[in-house]
């Protein structure tokens, strides 16, 4: 009887993996689906030429430069004369500081202006008609809102598939002291209830068909939350309420940057809001292994440079029409250095390398320049070499890496664990909570990927670390889709952030990188990390075409 | 947006970062798995819930056992000294041993379920070693704190009886080896036996000879002359003492420097170099799959006094401790050799679902004529030149020899042979580094290791 009950258990761990390949080709076939053939949206007719201009965009430039969406190569017309961009309202022409001026209808306009069908805009001596895109004969689908009839899975077939997964691996994690514990049963209950009530609230409520992106998120924290029932109880509580949280924050930036011209102009009280928390942290600040990047409020513990990590995705994102009137960065680069220094004084290099990268990712978004992002590399290297001038400590933290195993008691200690464990683990893993490594120091946060080699197997944990590629993978094809360019910068770097937050995370512990101490998205333990990647996914979301498109 | 869709190609560098580095990581996975499960931090290992296979002797004695999830080791501390190189630590720290080769086997793991398998598939295997350990104790304990190592095998079933290498420790009670600051325990996790090549001296002769006679149709019945100083194109090589003339079998005996020295000179560097590469120099050789430290004789760049020093076993000579207990074993064998070995049986725990290891295969490595010649004047040499009461009566074929090592240190002591009568069929190879005389250090502890032996084929007869 007991070996029957050992191998059913046994059984789930090789069900599993094979069930989060499904999900996860499931959540990524219906989002690559979703990614039909774009069709014009509307047509420019040039009166003078008679030729018909497709409108792909819902943010289109116009100018003379030959990287604008609609090239007017006239010397009356300014580089970059024009933004035409289309919102819940209708079609809109926006003047980027041009030398000529723009006049709808004959009218010279100031600020933007609302334009119809029919309507001519004169572009610096350009008159161009805007027409209905059946102009060109095309089989046109692209125009209307509501012809999203794609044979995509539902979300409650996603979530239905997820919630066997949790099921199955709370089921492990009960008997893996070999007696039942009931409490991981109440807490994956509560954990399911709460996804179905999202899922059912966004279907309904909101009128959302998409779902994908709440799938695979909830698919990943709640492998974190169960993770850490096999660890400790309390965390795996505190995780979840963090993942309710997360949630809710979640749904709160989805509906904020809903109108991209709105969010711009929060940017002011962003900033402020992300400049105050660091001010804070750097005064109020508590040491925790060796940084000093916590604050304490009401008995928690909360990393205000979480939630800045959001703020800064947020006020580096712009509209096509915002790139297009402030050509300089100033202001950003100005918050960016604000951030890195923080960070660099509470001595969260993993962090501030992250907010490098991100910029980086941020200033080539906007400008488009690789001088920019040479130059920016430059001055980091230059920096860090600045740095590590005056804190030579800081270099010895990285001796150890490549001779792990020759420091296996003192700096090599976290990898040599991480490496042991997770081939001790195999490619099936051991059984939830059944790990030696979960009683290192910093396991279940830093060192989390090595408990899922080890605890999950190590098949699981590289399909989590796939999922989060994907994601990026998808947001770059998803890109030019979205309905503004805020959308479409914000979503590709909130993914290239959480990859590359992966790579420092898991390539540190298992000795490819040097070691950072950076969370591991969705499944370290962390409150703070779950709500701010939760955050991020909301750009994300915010990025797919359909989110908006019913309410 | 059109720019967007190539500024946004930058997020590739991250995605690719991450599949390069997933890859790496998958390729240190697949090769390394195994070294990072048996490292020597893992708790799993010694853990109640996994399980390891037992080890035998060839006695039954059990060298390792698992109980209550804790690795035990034989009761007896000299036991578990003398076998620790052969039998391992639990750790990958000794790879030739039998915990890290066979480490799947006894602890049940493979990298697919890691140790995660169920009770019900799990299968711990036990292995069976032809060493008898107790043997194995009392010729490590006759090392004192000197270093180097023993090793006796029946050259007619390739079993080893004695494997020992010094220094050793006790698993029990590992010492920190970091504080070794007067080199105490230097290359304590090598098996000396398999993993080192010394600067054979006078046992090299055996080579040279076997060369001689293949090649210098006159080499047995010709006179050499030892004057103890010899200047070749203005160097010099020297013998122990002034032997006069001699031919090549007293020459042999009585371990005269200047009759290999010809030899070697004779012959040249070309001839001198394929014959041994005949025999094995410079190229791999294995124990059970174990890659052997290379033998090797490399002359090219030796002026004439060089040669003439590497058909002495000096020069930049190296001799592996195994290799030389094959040839040793092909030359009482009438050339043929049984490949030696140590692992007998691997088997289920409590099954006959048996893993048997025997060798009966014979592969000739030298000819008969020649071995047979050998034969007779390694026993001419131990009858006459060391006297046969050192082996308490057995009649044995041997050879010693004395390396110079320089630096101000004692020699290293050789002592090579084998028994003349198949009856009792053992070859041996003894070095004692830094011990002086071959027939001083090496020779005291290849005698006990043969009577003992000796004592117990008599007494399972």
């Amino acid at each position: 009887m007991k070996t029957m009950f050992s191998l059913f258990l046994y059984s789930i761990q090789i069900i599993l993996p094979f069930m989060a390949i499904l999900i996860a080709y499931c959540c990524f076939r219906a989002l690559f689906r979703s990614l039909k053939p774009m069709h014009p949206l509307i047509v420019l007719l040039n009166r003078a030429t008679g030729e018909k201009m497709p409108i792909m965009y819902w943010e289109n430039s116009v100018g003379r430069d030959k990287h604008c969406d609609i090239v007017l190569n006239l010397p009356s017309v300014s580089r970059d004369h024009a933004v035409l961009y289309r919102r819940r309202e209708g079609w809109f022409i926006a003047d980027t500081n041009s030398k000529m001026g723009i006049s709808v209808n004959g009218e010279k306009i100031e600020n933007d202006e609302k334009v119809f069908i029919g309507d001519v805009i004169n572009i610096g001596g350009v008159k161009l008609e805007i027409c209905r895109a059946d102009v060109l004969k095309l089989k046109n689908k692209g125009s209307g809102d509501n012809d999203y009839d794609y044979d995509t899975y539902s979300g409650g077939g996603l979530l239905t598939l997820i919630t066997v997964f949790q099921m199955l691996s709370t089921l492990s994690v009960c008997f893996s002291s070999g007696d039942l514990d009931y409490k991981p049963v109440i807490l994956s209950g509560i954990m399911l209830l709460f996804e179905w009530l999202v899922f059912i609230v966004t279907k309904y409520g909101f009128g959302r068909d998409n779902f994908e992106i709440e799938a695979i998120a909830m698919f990943l924290s709640g492998i974190g939350v169960i993770n850490l029932c096999g660890v400790d109880i309390n965390d795996a509580f505190t995780q979840l309420i963090a993942m309710a949280i997360g949630i809710i924050i979640f749904e709160v930036i989805v509906l904020i940057i809903k109108h991209a011209d709105f969010s711009m102009k929060l940017r002011p009280y962003v900033a402020f809001f992300a400049l105050t928390l660091l001010a804070a942290n750097l005064i109020f600040g508590k040491v925790k292994n060796g940084s000093q990047n916590w604050i304490m409020i009401g008995g928690y513990s909360v990393q205000p440079s979480e939630f800045v990590k959001v703020a800064f995705i947020f006020l580096g994102a712009s509209t096509l029409k915002g790139i297009q009137t402030t050509k300089n960065l100033t202001w950003f680069i100005l918050f960016s250095a604000a951030c890195m220094g923080a960070l660099f004084l509470m001595g969260d290099f993993g962090t501030a390398l992250i907010f490098l990268v991100t910029f980086i990712l941020i200033a080539f978004m906007r400008s488009g320049s690789i001088r920019t992002v040479v130059l920016t590399c430059a001055t980091a290297a230059l920096g860090a070499a600045f740095i590590f001038n005056f804190k030579p400590y800081i270099v010895t933290r990285f001796s150890a890496w490549r001779h792990v195993w020759e420091h296996l008691n003192d700096i090599g200690y976290q990898q040599t664990r991480v490496l042991t464990y997770s081939a001790s683990g195999g490619l099936l893993g051991l059984g939830i909570g059944k790990g030696y490594l979960k009683y290192i120091f910093a396991a279940p946060s830093d060192l989390v990927f090595g408990m899922l080699c080890e605890e999950w197997g190590t098949v699981l944990g590289i399909i989590v670390l796939l999922m989060i590629v994907f994601l990026a993978i998808y947001v770059r094809q998803a890109g030019i889709r979205s309905r503004s360019a805020f959308y479409t910068i914000s979503s590709c770097c909130a993914a290239g952030m959480m990859t590359f937050q992966m790579i420092m995370n898991v390539f540190g512990v298992t000795d490819i990188l040097p070691l950072t101490g950076v969370t591991l998205p969705f499944i370290s333990l962390g409150g703070s990390s779950l709500v701010s990647v939760w955050a991020l996914m909301a750009f994300i979301k915010a990025s797919d075409e359909r989110t908006y498109s019913r309410e | 947006m059109r720019n967007m869709k190539f500024r946004s190609m930058i997020l590739y560098f991250v995605i690719f970062a991450f599949f390069a580095g997933l890859g790496y990581y998958i390729f240190e996975f697949a090769q390394n798995s195994k070294n990072w499960a048996f490292s020597p931090v893992n708790r799993h290992l010694s853990s109640d819930s996994l399980s390891g296979g037992k080890i035998f002797d060839i006695k039954g004695e059990i060298l390792a056992q698992t109980i209550n999830g804790k690795r035990m080791y034989h009761e007896s501390s000299d036991v578990r000294n003398a076998v620790l190189h052969t039998v391992g630590d639990g750790s990958t720290l000794i790879p030739t041993s039998v915990q890290s080769r066979y480490n799947a086997e006894l602890f049940g793991y493979n990298f697919i379920t890691g140790f995660g398998a169920p009770e019900y598939f799990s299968s711990n295997q036990d292995v069976t070693l032809t060493l008898d350990s107790k043997i194995c104790a009392s010729v490590s304990k006759k090392f004192g704190n000197k270093k180097g190592t023993a090793v006796a095998y029946n050259y007619k079933t390739g079993e080893v009886i004695c494997m020992v290498s010094l220094p050793t420790y006790d698993v029990n009670d590992r010492p920190d080896f970091t504080k070794d600051s007067d080199g105490k325990y230097d290359g304590v996790y090598l098996n000396r036996a398999l993993s080192a090549a010394y600067t054979p001296g006078s046992v090299f002769k055996i080579f040279t000879t076997m060369v001689g006679i293949k090649c210098l149709p006159d080499a047995e019945t010709r006179k050499y002359e030892c004057k103890k100083i010899k200047i070749i194109d203005g160097e010099k090589v020297t013998c122990m003492q002034s032997h006069g003339k001699l031919d090549l079998k007293t020459a042999f005996s009585k371990s005269c420097d200047m009759a290999f020295c010809d030899i070697a000179v004779e012959l040249g560097k070309e001839k001198m170099t394929s014959e041994l590469e005949k025999f094995g120099f410079n190229s791999l050789q294995t124990f059970e799959g174990i890659e052997l430290a290379k033998s090797t004789y490399d002359v090219n760049s030796a002026s004439k006094a060089g040669l003439g020093w590497s058909g002495i076993g000096q020069y930049t000579d190296t001799l592996n401790p195994m290799y030389m207990l094959k040839i040793m074993g092909a030359l009482a064998n009438g050339g043929n050799l049984i490949e030696p070995f140590v692992v007998k049986s691997i088997a289920v725990s409590g099954t006959n679902d048996n893993q048997k290891f025997t060798n009966t295969s014979e592969r000739n490595i030298i000819s008969k004529i020649i071995a047979d010649k050998m034969k007779e004047m390694m026993r001419f040499t131990m009858k006459n030149q060391y006297n046969d009461s050192l082996f308490g009566g057995i009649r044995m074929c041997a050879k010693t020899g004395t390396a110079e090592v320089g630096e101000n240190k004692l020699p290293h002591g050789w002592m090579v042979g084998f028994s003349y009568d198949e009856s009792f069929p053992i070859a041996f190879v003894v070095v004692v580094e830094n011990g002086d005389f071959g027939i001083k250090s090496a020779g005291p502890i290849a005698g006990a290791m043969i009577k003992d032996i000796r004592n117990d084929f008599v007494k399972n007869k």
